[in-house]
């Protein structure tokens, strides 16, 4: 009777090892490095200390400048980095960086620190002093542990007057009191979180010179037809739809990117025009526009992966929110209400901060592409494509 | 003797007695409705029989078939195989696949039809497109959202695709008898849809 108890025992320890170490490794405590694409340029162990995150050195030479070097003078617990042409000073436990002798000085929220002997940095050296050495942007995603490093391009510095003439509709799906769209499970509403969303863009679409029109701005009943009207009324060049997403199983997380699509999964059984007589009557709707809806979706997926657990999908079909746009429109699912982890982001304002920031970035950058068609990236497309 | 006849005849014992045996007969009725339901599922044909069949069409025999549900592990629409006893004509067959679809429960699977949806009726035009007559518990009760939306559909049309590969090309869903534009706001159902 023993001895079968203890060979149990001994193979559910064995389990319990087992688990924990693979549950150690799958959560390794890491800062991913993704450069503007979303390709992983480096992923550094980090460590905590009262609740910061530090990372080693040597992470700016694998992240940001492989020909950075360093001395660090453990006595006089001094750092001296060169990076990008630059010299910068800074000492454990103090809070200044001194960059090339004084010329420039910064204060980070957080000291390096010597950790188990070795030179660490504060995360926020990161965030903050990369952009001061070289042409850079740098983003941060807490909760993911992600910091993106993109170089500022032509269309962050100049953006063109023809671009800020455009005006951007945004569509918070659903509202009113016959149109609530999907709920979560503790009452959190679609027509509620994406009105938040759109409110949001349009506060900071105002930063950044952008003129951005909502279909509804309160809590209203809107027909598809209504947000057409509007759309086409405003004269807008883009369309961004903003939904929140379900499904029957909880399992289902994460962002979605949609395009009306004839031709998608499932199809139509026609996708062709209308005729008149012999001639095909070419009406103005959103099939002619898919080319530059997909690469619309194709700079918002980039730009929201960054805030993704998983790579954003685009799935195409025939959308009849999107069906009657005539001008590249997608449709954005915001998460799952159905998740609990999704609704709880989606009833964070930091995340739909974060959204608002990633959405106008995308609209930045596709608008300025589609603009500068001779820079690299761009979508020399102005007029209506043909049908696929 | 005579104390043991006292209690058997007391009121308390006739009360507590005829409640116990209620109870024991309530149980016995739940397990063996709760075995019968665990017996691979013969859908009956319905009473009323076309007016096409035959004699020999009174009792099929049962047949294998696939009806597609979601499965929550894989988060895909997938096949799961059912006895039914179908008639032949393809216009009933389709109405008993669709209506096992819409009633199907099974504990591995979600199914993506909302709940008390019924299949009215079921219809096939010379074109090979379907047209399948939802009640409006499909678009009422539904749960919102494009990706449960796209279930429900999917798991539809791969059902009637699976079950009839060459007859069926396209299908149309309509609610209560007439075409509606959406389920839940997103996918367009104002045409036929296929793969």
């Amino acid at each position: 009777m023993w001895f079968p108890s203890f060979k149990s025992l001994s193979i559910f320890l064995f389990i319990l090892i087992l688990i924990s170490v693979t549950h150690g490794i799958a959560h390794a405590s890491t800062v991913r490095f993704v450069d503007g694409e979303g390709e992983t340029l480096a992923e550094v162990e980090f460590k905590l200390h009262q609740e910061i995150v530090y990372l080693p050195v040597e992470t700016l030479k694998t992240a940001f400048d492989p020909e950075m070097t360093h001395e660090y003078h453990r006595p006089r617990k001094q750092l001296i980095l060169k990076t990008k042409g630059k010299e910068l000073r800074l000492r454990m436990g103090n809070t200044t960086v001194n960059i090339d002798s004084g010329k420039q000085t910064f204060t980070l929220p957080a000291p390096p620190l010597a950790i188990e002997g070795q030179p660490m940095l504060p995360i926020h050296f990161f965030r903050k002093i990369l952009e001061h050495l070289d042409d850079v942007e740098v983003l941060y995603n807490p909760n993911l542990q992600r910091i993106r490093i993109i170089p500022k391009t032509a269309w962050a510095l100049d953006i063109s007057d023809d671009t800020r003439e455009w005006t951007i509709i945004i569509d918070p799906g659903h509202g009113g009191e016959g149109d609530l769209g999907c709920k979560s499970q503790n009452g959190l509403l679609e027509k509620d979180i994406v009105l938040a969303a759109a409110k949001e863009i349009k506060k900071l679409s105002e930063q950044h010179q952008l003129s951005i029109h909502l279909t509804r701005d309160q809590d209203t009943e809107k027909t598809l037809i209504q947000r057409v009207q509007t759309a086409n009324r405003e004269q807008g060049r883009l369309f961004l739809s903003l939904h929140c997403n379900a499904s029957f199983s909880p399992n289902h997380k994460g962002m979605r990117l949609y395009i009306n699509n004839p031709n998608g999964q499932p199809r139509f059984r026609t996708s062709e025009m209308p005729r008149f007589g012999k001639k095909r009557l070419n009406i103005l709707n959103q099939a002619n526009y898919l080319k530059q809806s997909k690469n619309f979706a194709n700079v918002l997926q980039k730009e929201l992966n960054f805030l993704a657990e998983n790579p954003i999908v685009i799935t195409e079909f025939p959308i009849i929110t999107l069906s009657d746009i005539s001008m590249p429109a997608v449709l954005l699912e915001l998460g799952y209400l159905s998740n609990i982890d999704d609704a709880k982001r989606l009833s964070n304002p930091d995340h739909i901060s974060e959204l608002a920031v990633a959405i106008i970035r995308a609209i930045q950058i596709y608008s300025a592409s589609v603009n500068q068609p001779s820079k690299s990236n761009g979508f020399s497309e102005r007029k209506p494509s043909d049908t696929n | 003797m005579n104390l043991l006849r006292k209690i058997l005849h007391s009121r308390l014992f006739m009360v507590w007695g005829s409640t116990l045996v209620a109870i024991i007969i309530c149980l016995a009725i739940t397990l063996v409705l709760i075995a019968h339901s665990k017996r691979t599922r013969i859908l009956d044909a319905p009473s009323k029989l076309p007016d096409t069949a035959n004699p020999t069409d009174i009792l099929p025999p049962p047949e294998q078939v696939n009806i597609f549900l979601l499965n929550p592990t894989s988060l895909e629409i997938t096949p799961v195989q059912v006895e039914l006893r179908l008639y032949s004509e393809p216009t009933e067959r389709l109405k008993q696949i669709v209506s096992a679809l819409v009633q199907e429960t099974l504990p591995n699977y979600r199914n993506p039809i909302p709940r008390g949806t019924l299949l009215n009726e079921a219809y096939i035009d010379s074109q090979k497109t379907a047209y399948l007559d939802f009640s409006h518990h499909l678009a009422d009760g539904h749960i919102g959202g494009t990706t449960a939306e796209l279930l429900t559909v999917t798991a539809i049309l791969k059902t009637v695709f699976d079950a009839f590969p060459n007859e069926i090309i396209h299908v149309q869903i309509l609610i209560d008898g007439k075409e509606k534009k959406t389920l839940a706001g997103h996918l367009n159902l104002s045409q036929p849809l296929r793969f």
